[in-house]
C-alpha cells in the first residue's frame, strides 16, 4: 500500500461499468506500464558519454522499437541521473526516487518515512510552505509524492518550457528543506487524516495491517507505511533532522526524466542545481530477512463498517525481480486478471460465492507476499469458500496451465507496454523504480523478455513450492454486527 | 525575481510575484488549542519560472457522418501501437429511464458483455482477454448517454473493434446471465452501504436534484425486480440510435480507410426517429437544508456542500471554471491551503461542479476528523463568503487562469484525452473552433465575473449540506446551520431524537 501527498482526482459522479478492473502489473510498473517482445537495443551504461539523441518523431522505420532509449550519468556527489528524450508532446516529467521507505523506520516511529515525504512539500531555502504546489499548478503542471515500504518518490509533469523550474524545485528541497514545528504539527495532523480516510473510516481498512502483521516476523515489512497514530504522535523534529541527514542524500537517490528536453540542457541544469549538494555516508540497509514460516497462521478481524466478509490468504514468496517471483506474478495474472480468468469465472460467475477475487504477487525488494483476496457474499459459507480456493490452487499444482492462458497474459503485457509510451510520468517513475529497487533501470526494456520466457512448468513449480499450508496466513474479516457466518 | 510585478505574457497579463500579503486565511481559530504558531502558506518567489505560457493547439479530429447518421471523430496519433475508442450512445442514458425502473440503462449496458447472438458470456470474455483488449459498457445515473469504451493494440484492432460492435448490435440478454448479474447487483446494493462516500452522494444528490432523475445514485431492490429481459431488450431496441450517437477513435489508425470501413460495418445499425427529450431541469434549492447520515463507528465526517448551478452551455461556464479553480480546484486552491495546509483538518478538500445538458451542482467537500467538523464548516462558509463578498485579487485570478491554460499542454500526451475534448465539443454542440479560442476566452474572465458567479451560485443561505458521520457527536454542530434531517445508513429517515 502506498501513501500519497494528496489525492489528485476530485470526487465525480459514480461510473457504473461492466467487468472487473484489470489489476494488472500495478506492482511492477507504477500503474500505467507494461508490454511485449524484447528487442536487442541496450540502453547505454553509466560510462557512455552524452551522445546527442535524435528526436523520436523523425523517419519512422519499418518496425518501430518501443524501447525507452535513456542515457545515464552520475554526478560527482553520487546522484544517479537517467534521461530519456521523447518529443511526442511538449511536456516532460521528472521523478526523484529516494532509496528509503517505511522498511527503514525504527520501532516506535512507524509512518515516519511518509510523514517526512509530506515535509518536503512544506518549503525549503528558496521555496515557501505550500509554494511547491502553487508553482507547479500555476504553470500548468501536476505533482505528487508517494511512499511505500521500499522507496519514496516525488514527481512532476510540466509543459516543456518549465524544465528549469522542475529541476530547481527538486534540488532545493534535497539541499535545504525548511522544517519547523508548526509545519511538522500541521502535516502530522494531515497524515493522521489520511490514515483515518484510507484505513480507520472505511470497510476492510484494518485488514491489510492485520495481514502483514501476522505474516511477517521482522519489523521492516510487518508494519504499514501509513504507521500507527501513536507513533505519528511520538515523532519529533529531531527525528526529521536525523532522517533527512541519513537518507536524503544525492548518493541515495535517482533523478529520472522523460519528455521533451535536450539531454545536454537538462544535464547542465541538473549539474548547476544538484552538484553542490554534499554526499553522505551510505545508510545501512534495513535487514528485511525473514525466518522460514513453520506453520499456518490464522486470525479473525472484526470490522465495524463491512457489510460482508472478506477472506485474505497470503503466502510468503521471494523478493521481486527473482525468477520465482516473476513466475508468481504471471500466475497471479492468469488466476485473476480479466473476466475470463480462472478465479473470476469460478468464484464470481459459476459458484456465485464472491463479489470479486484478486490474486497477485506483491512487489517487494525483500521477502514478498502472494496475495489472494476474496470479497465474499453475505451468505457464503466461508469454510467452503476457503476450501474451494485450495482446490483451485491444487489444480495449478497438479496440472499445467494452458498455453492459451499464458498467451492471454502475454497479450496483456504487450498492451501495457504500448500504453506506457504515452505517459512521460509513468516512464520517469519506472526508470527511478527499477534503478532504486534493482540497480537496473534497463529493466524498463528487459522486463518483457523475462515474462516471455516463463513457461507453464515454471508456474506449476512455484505453485508447488510456495502455496503450502505451512507457508500461509489466513485472515478473515467479519462484519461486526453480523451473526456468526454459518451457511444461512 | 519579479517582486509583485505585473508581467505581460503572450496570452494575458499575469502577476507572478505575489507578495505574501495575499493572506490565504486568518490564523488558526483554536479548534484544538494548538500551542505552536499557525502553519502559514508562504511565497518566496525565487524559483526560476519561464514566463511564457507554452501555447498548444489541440489536434483537430477528422469528422464524418455515416449514412446511418452516426457522428465519427478520429484523432490520428502514431506514438504507440495502440487505439482507444469511445462510443457515446446519446439518449440511452439513465436520464431518460422511467422513474420506477432506476438502473434500466445501466443494467442494459452491463448486459451487453454478458453474451451475444453467437457468443456466450464466457466466450466473449475469452475473446476479449485473448486479444489483450478492454471493452466495457455503462451508463451512470443521470447521464444522457450510455458509453461503450474499448481499447487495445493496433495489430488486432479490427478484431476487438468487431467484438465491440457485436456487443453493441447483437446482445442476447440471456436470461440466466441476467439473473446472475442481478444477484451480484443485489449484493452490491448492500456492500456499497459500508462506504461513506456512497452514503454521502445518495443524500447530497437527493438534496440538490429533488425529483430529477439525476437524484438517483443507485438502483434499488424494487427497481431491480422490474428489470426483466423484455424491458432490457425494449430499451436497447428503442434507445440505441445511431443518429444520436458519437463514435470517437484515437490512436494508431488511418482515418480515411477507417471511415469507409465503419460505414460498411455499421450499416446494420439503423437510423430511427428517436429524439430524446430532456426532463424538466432541476431547480436550485431555495432554502438551506442540512442532511445527516448516521454511520456508527465513524471517526471522520464526510461532508458535501452545494447547490444546483449551471449546464454545460451556460454563458457562466467559463467564469465558473475559474471561480471553482480559485476556491477549490486543487492543491493550491483556497480550501486546500486553508483547511489542510494551515489548519490540518483534513487530508484533502476540493470543490468541483457538474455541468451537463441540464444544470448540475457546484459542491465542496472532504473528510475531516469528527472533532473538527465544526471548525471545518466554519471555514467552508468563510471561504464561500470570501469569494462572494471580496473581489478576488487580480494576481490570484491571473494565476488561476494561467494554470488552466498552461495545463492544456499536458493533455497532448494522451490521445484519448484529446479525443475527450473533441467529444465534449460535439456532445454540447459547441462551435468548431471552441478549443482554439478557449485560452482567449479564459483570459477574458474578469474579477467581476468571478464574483458575479460566486454570488449567483454559492449562496450560503440556500446551500444544501450533507454529512455522513457519527450523529451523536456532530448533530448538534450541524444544527447550527439549520434543522437537521437524520437518516440511517440504509437510507431510511430516523425520527427526531433517535440518534
Amino acid at each position: 500500500m502506498t501513501a500519497k501527498i494528496w489525492r489528485t482526482v476530485s470526487p465525480r459522479r459514480t461510473w457504473v461499468a461492466v467487468g472487473i478492473a484489470l489489476l494488472f502489473l500495478a506492482s511492477v510498473l507504477n500503474a500505467e506500464a507494461a508490454g511485449t517482445k524484447p528487442t536487442k537495443r541496450r540502453a547505454p551504461n553509466a560510462k557512455a558519454a552524452a551522445k546527442k539523441t535524435k528526436p523520436a518523431d523523425k523517419a519512422p522505420k519499418a518496425v518501430k522499437s518501443y524501447d525507452i532509449d535513456f542515457k545515464e550519468f552520475k554526478l560527482k556527489n553520487g546522484l544517479r541521473v537517467l534521461l530519456a528524450e521523447d518529443h511526442h508532446a511538449p511536456t516532460f516529467s521528472i521523478a526523484m526516487t529516494y532509496n528509503v521507505g517505511s522498511r527503514d523506520e525504527r520501532p516506535g516511529r512507524t509512518g515516519f518515512a511518509h510523514l517526512f515525504e509530506h515535509m518536503l512539500f512544506q518549503g525549503s531555502e528558496n521555496v515557501g510552505k505550500g509554494e511547491h504546489f502553487i508553482l507547479i499548478q500555476n504553470n500548468g503542471g501536476r505533482a505528487n509524492g508517494t511512499t511505500n515500504a521500499d522507496r519514496t518518490n516525488y514527481f512532476e509533469t510540466l509543459p516543456a518550457n518549465q524544465l528549469e523550474l522542475a529541476i530547481f524545485l527538486e534540488a532545493d528541497r534535497m539541499r535545504a528543506p525548511a522544517i519547523n514545528q508548526a509545519n511538522f504539527d500541521n502535516q502530522r495532523a494531515t497524515v493522521q487524516e489520511e490514515r483515518r480516510q484510507n484505513y480507520d473510516n472505511r470497510a476492510y481498512g484494518k485488514t491489510y495491517e492485520a495481514v502483514i502483521d501476522l505474516a511477517y516476523d521482522s519489523f521492516p515489512y510487518k508494519h504499514s507505511t501509513i504507521g500507527s497514530m501513536d507513533d505519528l504522535n511520538a515523532a519529533t523534529l529531531e527525528d526529521a533532522a536525523d532522517f533527512f541527514r541519513t537518507y536524503y542524500a544525492p548518493n541515495n537517490a535517482v533523478l529520472s526524466m522523460v519528455g521533451s528536453f535536450k539531454t545536454e540542457t537538462a544535464l547542465t541544469l541538473i549539474q548547476k542545481y544538484f552538484e553542490n549538494i554534499p554526499a553522505q555516508p551510505a545508510p545501512a540497509p534495513a535487514d528485511v530477512s525473514e525466518p522460514d514460516q513453520k506453520a499456518e497462521r490464522r486470525k479473525t478481524v472484526e470490522d465495524g463498517f463491512a457489510q460482508t466478509p472478506r477472506l485474505d490468504i497470503v503466502f510468503k514468496i521471494p523478493p521481486a525481480n527473482t525468477p520465482d517471483w516473476y513466475a508468481l506474478e504471471m500466475l497471479g495474472q492468469i488466476l485473476s486478471s480479466g473476466v475470463s480468468s480462472r478465479l473470476y469465472q469460478k468464484f464470481v460467475k459459476e459458484k456465485e460465492m464472491a463479489l470479486n477475487v484478486y490474486a497477485d504477487a506483491e512487489e517487494k525488494r525483500g521477502p514478498s507476499l502472494f496475495w489472494f483476496s476474496l470479497l465474499a457474499r453475505p451468505t457464503t459459507d466461508l469454510a467452503a469458500l476457503e476450501e474451494l480456493l485450495y482446490e483451485e490452487i491444487a489444480r495449478i499444482q497438479k496440472t499445467s496451465v494452458l498455453d492459451s492462458e499464458l498467451n492471454k497474459v502475454r497479450m496483456q503485457l504487450r498492451r501495457h507496454r504500448a500504453q506506457q509510451l504515452y505517459s512521460t510520468r509513468s516512464r520517469a517513475n519506472s526508470l527511478g523504480h527499477f534503478a532504486v529497487y534493482y540497480n537496473d533501470p534497463d529493466l524498463i526494456n528487459k522486463i518483457w523478455r523475462i515474462y516471455d520466457q516463463i513457461t507453464s512448468a515454471d508456474l506449476q513449480r512455484v505453485a508447488q513450492k510456495y502455496f503450502t499450508e505451512a507457508n500461509r496466513t489466513v485472515v478473515t474479516t467479519l462484519p461486526k454486527t453480523a451473526a456468526a457466518p454459518s451457511g444461512s | 525575481m519579479n517582486k509583485s510585478m505585473a508581467t505581460c505574457y503572450r496570452i494575458f497579463c499575469v502577476v507572478l510575484g505575489l507578495a505574501a500579503g495575499l493572506t490565504l486565511a486568518a490564523p488558526a481559530r483554536g479548534q484544538d488549542g494548538a500551542a505552536t504558531p499557525p502553519s502559514k502558506v508562504e511565497r518566496k518567489n525565487r524559483a526560476p519560472v519561464a514566463r511564457d505560457i507554452l501555447r498548444v493547439k489541440l489536434p483537430k479530429p477528422v469528422e464524418a457522418k455515416l449514412k446511418n447518421g452516426l457522428t465519427v471523430l478520429i484523432i490520428e496519433d502514431h506514438r504507440a501501437p495502440f487505439v482507444s475508442v469511445q462510443l457515446q450512445v446519446g439518449g440511452a442514458g439513465g436520464l431518460y429511464e422511467p422513474a420506477a425502473m432506476t438502473g434500466l440503462a445501466s443494467v442494459t449496458a452491463q448486459m451487453l458483455r454478458e453474451g451475444t447472438k453467437s457468443k456466450t458470456s464466457v466466450q466473449l470474455a475469452e475473446a476479449i482477454d485473448r486479444l489483450g483488449a478492454s471493452i466495457s459498457a455503462g451508463s451512470s445515473f443521470g447521464s444522457s448517454d450510455t458509453v461503450l469504451s474499448a481499447s487495445g493494440l493496433r495489430d488486432n484492432f479490427d478484431e476487438w473493434m468487431g467484438i465491440t460492435f457485436e456487443i453493441l448490435l447483437q446482445p442476447s440478454f440471456a436470461a440466466d446471465e441476467l439473473e446472475k448479474l442481478k444477484q451480484r447487483l443485489r449484493v452490491q446494493l448492500r456492500e456499497q452501504r459500508s462506504n461513506a462516500n456512497f452514503l454521502l452522494s445518495e443524500r447530497f444528490n437527493r438534496a440538490v436534484y429533488g425529483d430529477h432523475p439525476a437524484a438517483n445514485v443507485s438502483l434499488t431492490a424494487e427497481s431491480l425486480d422490474r428489470l426483466t429481459q423484455d424491458a432490457l431488450r425494449k430499451w436497447h431496441r428503442e434507445r440505441y440510435a445511431p443518429q444520436n450517437s458519437i463514435l470517437g477513435i484515437a490512436g494508431d489508425v488511418r482515418a480515411k480507410d477507417l471511415i469507409a470501413k465503419l460505414d460498411k460495418r455499421l450499416a446494420g445499425w439503423k437510423k430511427s426517429d428517436l429524439k430524446p427529450a430532456l426532463p424538466r431541469d432541476p431547480q436550485a434549492a431555495s432554502a438551506r437544508k442540512v442532511f445527516l447520515v448516521h454511520r456508527p463507528n465513524s471517526v471522520q465526517t464526510t461532508l458535501s456542500l452545494g447547490n444546483i448551478a449551471i449546464d454545460r452551455r451556460s454563458p457562466d461556464y467559463l467564469p465558473m471554471v475559474v471561480m471553482n479553480d480559485v476556491i477549490g480546484g486543487g492543491a493550491s486552491a483556497r480550501l486546500f491551503l486553508n483547511l489542510r495546509e494551515e489548519k490540518g483538518y483534513t487530508y484533502g478538500v476540493y470543490s468541483d461542479f457538474t455541468a451537463l445538458r441540464y444544470p448540475g451542482p457546484w459542491r465542496a467537500g472532504g473528510n475531516m476528523r469528527t472533532e473538527v467538523t465544526e471548525g471545518a464548516l466554519v471555514e467552508f462558509f468563510n471561504e464561500i463568503r470570501r469569494i462572494r463578498d471580496e473581489r478576488v485579487p487580480l494576481a490570484e485570478l491571473e494565476e488561476s487562469k494561467r494554470s488552466i491554460v498552461a495545463s492544456f499542454a499536458l493533455s497532448l500526451e494522451q490521445p484519448s484525452r484529446v479525443l475527450g475534448f473533441a467529444i465534449t465539443r460535439k456532445l454540447y454542440g459547441l462551435p468548431a473552433d471552441y478549443w482554439d479560442g478557449y485560452a482567449a476566452k479564459i483570459a477574458a474572465v474578469t474579477v467581476a465575473d468571478v464574483q458575479r458567479v460566486a454570488r449567483k451560485y454559492l449562496d450560503p443561505e440556500k446551500i444544501q449540506i450533507a454529512a455522513v458521520g457519527d450523529a451523536g457527536k456532530i448533530k448538534a454542530v450541524l444544527e447550527k446551520y439549520g434543522a437537521v434531517e437524520v437518516y440511517d445508513s440504509n437510507g431510511a429517515p430516523l425520527p427526531p431524537g433517535k440518534s
